[in-house]
């Protein structure tokens, strides 16, 4: 029980009440608590109070609910209506019409009046600390008539804001202007009432109106009334409220409950019987209505089934389509459509509809059963057209309903063999789709091979002039490791880079193996084979129309090599997927990019047991795939194989020399336009971590060419184009290749003859 | 639910003219005990209908219009020729539909029929069902009727509701906010619809004896000037008209106590 109410109640009431209340609420432990606290005062009926005794029984009995913490309801925050509107009738303060007494009224005010409060008023006076305003009314939280009390407050200088360009703010205002402005400060005993013009003086409910001067339109309705009635003397409460537009609005009660914060849904009461706490949930209208719906669509669910049972197919599913009409969501009615459905063929529409059941009632076992069976069914049907995943999808869905159900176990079991099945008849079939397509090449993919070589061939017979017996290492691995790196963008580029990165960096660490090998022991009779390879890249050029043939054939060469030597699947998994990605994408640049691949996985299968030097051969096989690509690319292009042998086998030698070189290379490449260089770069940026201050070079080099050739061009001109640059870059490497190695290029170049005659045969 | 009047029988029993006057001429005794006997039935079915509205989510305007349907209703007529259960069902859907807060005939005997037996399942869609809907529609023809199409009705909803804001402005805001002065006054109001009271004052008087009645229970005062508060709120109530509305408003309470 609110003990300070009880008090307010018994002051004004006095001891009768006092007596009443101890009477009535002898039983009420909140009364109880609080009674020896009041009962320590005495009270004394308020003069002028009448002896009421039926109304203080009233209050005694009524006490428990009157005085109860909960009666209580919390009023939302006062929101300042806006007044175009009046969604109920804003009436002129009652003090006007009571005629309340002029100092009753000013004592009135100070007391209730509070920061935040906004006032209206005109000025009267402007001095250098600031003006003082005459109220004429208030303009939110709190209404009263103040105009005749002639109160005077004083708005300071420092609480009124700066117009912004450096004059006196004082300027602005001008005697008798209407100010709004908010109350900051309220002297109470020497009344005195200090306002500001800064809206941070304002209570937050009214934050929102505009402070400072305002014209007459601004004034609050409220006020216009005070002074229509305080001009007429027949305007009564009455009329000024019949008269008022928000008076009429049909919902001003609804307004104005919500205002005060009255429920209508839990509306008060002091009648015993009507208390909230006896009224149950399910008497309430809401609740009965969807038990009788239920209720209701059971019946057309029961008539339906008949229906069904007797293959009447069509009543049946009236009877279902008006049950679900009367009740939406009711669950028998969906899982008989659905049996219903199911048994049609519909699957679909069955699944839909056993799935809506489960939502509403997830134990329903008939719904479980049901979908488990069609969801078995539909999965059958997918098998038999052949999307084995989406089937299996299906019957696991089956499973996670029912664990035990027989057929779902079974057909998974069944699904995920098959499923195993296909994938390997996929990746048989599509090894050799791979093999294939490096055979089946287009005719127009054949042309443009032919029509490049040309090109390239043009070129290099002006360069190769100059280059036709200095093999510089430096040059033809900048040539190589150009090729290498555009080779490697279109790889990156047209595959998902993390398979490239994957493929690549196993196949670089293969490479790089084998370079390593290559490297400490010169040109041993196992490495021919990568030499081999890369005779035949070199020596296709001359061989337009077989080119593809022999890169198939490398290519599945060097995978053999590449299985028996490194057994890592994974790579040709990624090989696989690269192919099937060049299948997917451009078709044009397969062939540059398998030769690619069957050039690394070649070198790859150098290593046996080069896999300790992984740390640092990644690296340099990195640089040094970079250096195979464009090796690679400029045999295609028809440079001569020494270059191309050479630049392999003297890596080891100028691998500082062919960075750099490769640097050079990279700029030169960049300077010839190599939206794909650049890629390549970034991702040689990407992969090398740390590798040096050659490195670094590089990367500055590559940032450099990123920087410069943003994507601008199309990349089916880069062949074209890398050809011209490498061409270049090659050209000046040639010179520098030591001559102890002419032997093994020459040989190498025979042996290759041989072998691309024999494969013609 | 078998006390109701079906639909056919309904023509036969309907007598609109029959004047309650000739009942007033009885004996004393017999009279306290037949009116207080009505007021008896009259409160228990305003109470049913309170009950109803509450469960139909009916705001506190329809509720009243149906309570002042029913009272004026039998005013005219006699209670042992119409079932006041059914008439107060036809008047709590015909109060809907006059303050625009439609009801549906479904729901109103949904919840009528659990209000008599507890606990049950909802009525099937059956012949009782329908018997009973008809009854319904057919005595909400016969309520207008009686009341020769006098539906609208000015109520103190309205008026309360405004006097409370001129009466907060009065009062210091703290004191307004710790006080449940609107709660008090809007359950009084509620109440006051379970008598006859409500047909005989006037809206603006009832609204201020509940105001009234309110502020005196929690010792409120208010600023005194020429007049009252309640005096400048309605230009024609007095004191007296406060002190009958308030005694016929806790009598009332008492009747609860008698009665449920």
């Amino acid at each position: 029980m609110d003990r300070d109410l009880l008090r307010q109640t018994l002051s004004y009431h006095g001891q009768t009440l006092f007596a009443h209340l101890k009477c009535e609420q002898s039983e009420n432990p909140g009364f109880k608590a609080i009674e020896n606290d009041l009962s320590k005062a005495s009270y004394q009926r308020k003069d002028g109070g009448e002896d009421n005794a039926v109304v203080e029984q009233f209050i005694a009995r009524k006490a428990d609910i009157l005085f109860a913490p909960s009666w209580k309801s919390s009023a939302p925050e006062d929101v300042l209506e806006d007044e175009g509107e009046e969604p109920y009738a804003i009436m002129p303060p009652l003090e006007q019409f009571m005629d309340v007494p002029f100092e009753e009224r000013r004592n009135l005010l100070y007391r209730d009046m509070e920061r935040g409060d906004i006032v209206i008023g005109r000025i009267n006076s402007i001095r250098d600390f600031g003006f003082f305003v005459t109220l004429m009314c208030m303009g939110g939280g709190l209404e009263r008539d103040i105009e005749d009390l002639e109160i005077t407050a004083l708005c300071p200088l420092r609480d009124v804001p700066s117009n912004g360009n450096h004059d006196d703010p004082l300027s602005y205002y001008q005697m008798n202007d209407l100010i709004r402005a908010g109350v900051k400060d309220i002297d109470r005993y020497h009344e005195k009432i200090t306002i500001s013009l800064q809206p941070s003086s304002l209570a937050p409910n009214l934050m929102n109106l505009k402070l400072g001067v305002v014209s007459r339109d601004d004034l609050p309705l409220h006020y216009s009334r005070i002074l229509r009635v305080a001009n007429d003397n027949r305007e009564t409460y009455e009329r000024v409220l019949e008269g008022s537009l928000g008076y009429s609005n049909p919902s001003n009660v609804e307004y104005i409950l919500g205002k005060i914060g009255i429920s209508e849904t839990q509306p008060p009461s002091l009648m015993r019987g009507l208390q909230r706490k006896h009224f149950l949930m399910e008497d309430f209208a809401t609740a009965i209505r969807k038990k009788q719906s239920a209720s209701w669509a059971l019946k057309c669910v029961r008539i339906g089934v008949d229906h069904f049972k007797s293959g009447r197919y069509v009543e049946a599913m009236n009877e279902y389509n008006k049950a679900l009409e009367i009740d939406n969501n009711n669950v028998e009615a969906l899982v008989a459509r659905g049996a219903l459905y199911a048994n049609k063929g519909s699957l679909l529409k069955a699944i839909t509809d056993f799935e809506l059941a489960l939502e509403t009632c997830p134990t329903h076992r008939n719904a479980k059963k049901y979908l488990c069976q069609t969801l078995v069914e539909r999965g059958g049907q997918l098998e038999e057209e052949e999307k084995l995943v989406t089937a299996e999808g299906f019957y696991r869905k089956a499973l996670t309903l029912d664990d035990n159900f027989p057929d779902a176990k079974q057909a998974v079991r069944k699904i995920e063999l098959l499923i195993q099945k296909s994938l390997k008849l996929r990746d048989e079939a599509a090894a050799k789709d791979a093999e294939k397509s490096k055979n089946v090449e287009t005719s127009a993919e054949k042309l443009r091979k032919i029509l490049k070589e040309e090109k390239r061939m043009k070129r290099k017979r002006k360069r190769s002039s100059s280059s036709s017996t200095s093999f510089s290492s430096s040059s033809s691995e900048r040539s190589s490791s150009g090729r290498r790196k555009s080779k490697k963008k279109r790889k990156w580029r047209r595959s998902s880079r993390g398979e490239k990165r994957r493929t690549r960096i196993s196949s670089k660490d293969n490479k790089s193996v084998a370079d390593d090998e290559e490297e400490w022991y010169p040109a041993p009779p196992n490495t021919s084979a990568s030499f081999l390879n890369l005779k035949t890249s070199t020596v296709r050029p001359f061989d337009v129309p077989d080119t593809t043939e022999d890169q198939g054939q490398h290519h599945s060469k060097g995978r053999n090599y590449f299985r028996s030597h490194c057994s890592l699947s994974s790579v040709s998994t990624d090989a696989l997927d690269n192919s099937r990605g060049r299948f997917e994408e451009d078709p044009f640049d397969i062939s540059p990019q398998r030769a690619e691949g069957s050039k690394g996985k070649g070198e790859g299968s150098k290593g046996e047991g080069g896999r300790d030097k992984n740390g640092d051969g990644e690296v340099n096989g990195r640089v040094r795939d970079r250096e195979a690509s464009r090796g690679k690319r400029k045999s295609q292009e028809g440079h001569t194989v020494p270059q191309e042998v050479s630049s392999s086998s003297e890596k080891a030698k100028n691998r500082r020399t062919s960075s750099s070189a490769s640097s050079e290379h990279s700029s030169k490449s960049s300077q010839s336009n190599l939206p794909s260089q650049s890629c390549v770069s970034i991702y040689s940026l990407s992969d090398i971590g740390g590798y040096g201050s050659t490195e670094q070079a590089i990367k500055k080099e590559e940032n450099r060419a990123v920087q410069r050739y943003d994507g601008g061009d199309k990349y089916r001109s880069s062949p074209y184009t890398s050809g011209n640059g490498k061409g270049s870059a090659a050209e000046g490497k040639k010179k520098v290749l030591p001559t102890n190695l002419l032997d093994l290029f020459s040989q190498i170049a025979q042996f290759e003859k041989e072998k691309c005659i024999k494969l013609k045969k | 639910m078998d006390r109701f009047v079906s639909s056919g029988s309904m023509e036969a029993v309907s007598r609109g003219d029959s004047a309650p006057v000739g009942r007033m001429v009885t004996a004393a005794g017999d009279t306290d005990t037949e009116s207080s006997r009505e007021m008896k039935t009259h409160f228990r079915v305003c109470r049913f209908i309170m009950e109803t509205g509450v469960k139909l989510g009916m705001r506190s305007v329809p509720v009243a219009t149906a309570c002042v349907l029913y009272h004026r209703f039998f005013q005219c007529v006699s209670v042992s020729v119409y079932e006041p259960y059914l008439v107060a069902m036809s008047c709590i859907y015909l109060a809907g539909k006059v303050e625009e807060q439609h009801l549906r005939t479904r729901d109103i005997i949904n919840v009528c029929h659990r209000y008599f037996h507890h606990g049950s399942a909802p009525l099937s869609c059956g012949s009782d069902f329908w018997d009973l809907r008809d009854s319904v529609v057919q005595c909400e023809l016969l309520v207008l009727r009686q009341l020769n199409f006098h539906v609208s009705f000015q109520h103190p909803h309205k008026y309360l509701l405004h006097y409370l804001l001129s009466v907060k402005s009065l009062v210091n805001r703290h004191a307004w906010s710790r006080t449940p002065i609107a709660e008090t006054s809007w359950a009084l109001l509620r109440d006051c619809y379970h008598g006859t009271m409500c047909v005989r004052h006037a809206p603006q008087h009832i609204a201020i004896a509940t105001l009234y009645l309110a502020l005196l229970s929690y010792g409120v005062e208010l600023p005194v000037g020429e007049r009252e508060w309640w005096q400048v709120l309605c230009e024609d109530v007095t004191k007296d008209h406060v002190d009958t509305i308030i005694s016929d408003l806790l009598h009332l309470y008492d009747m609860e106590a008698k009665w449920t």
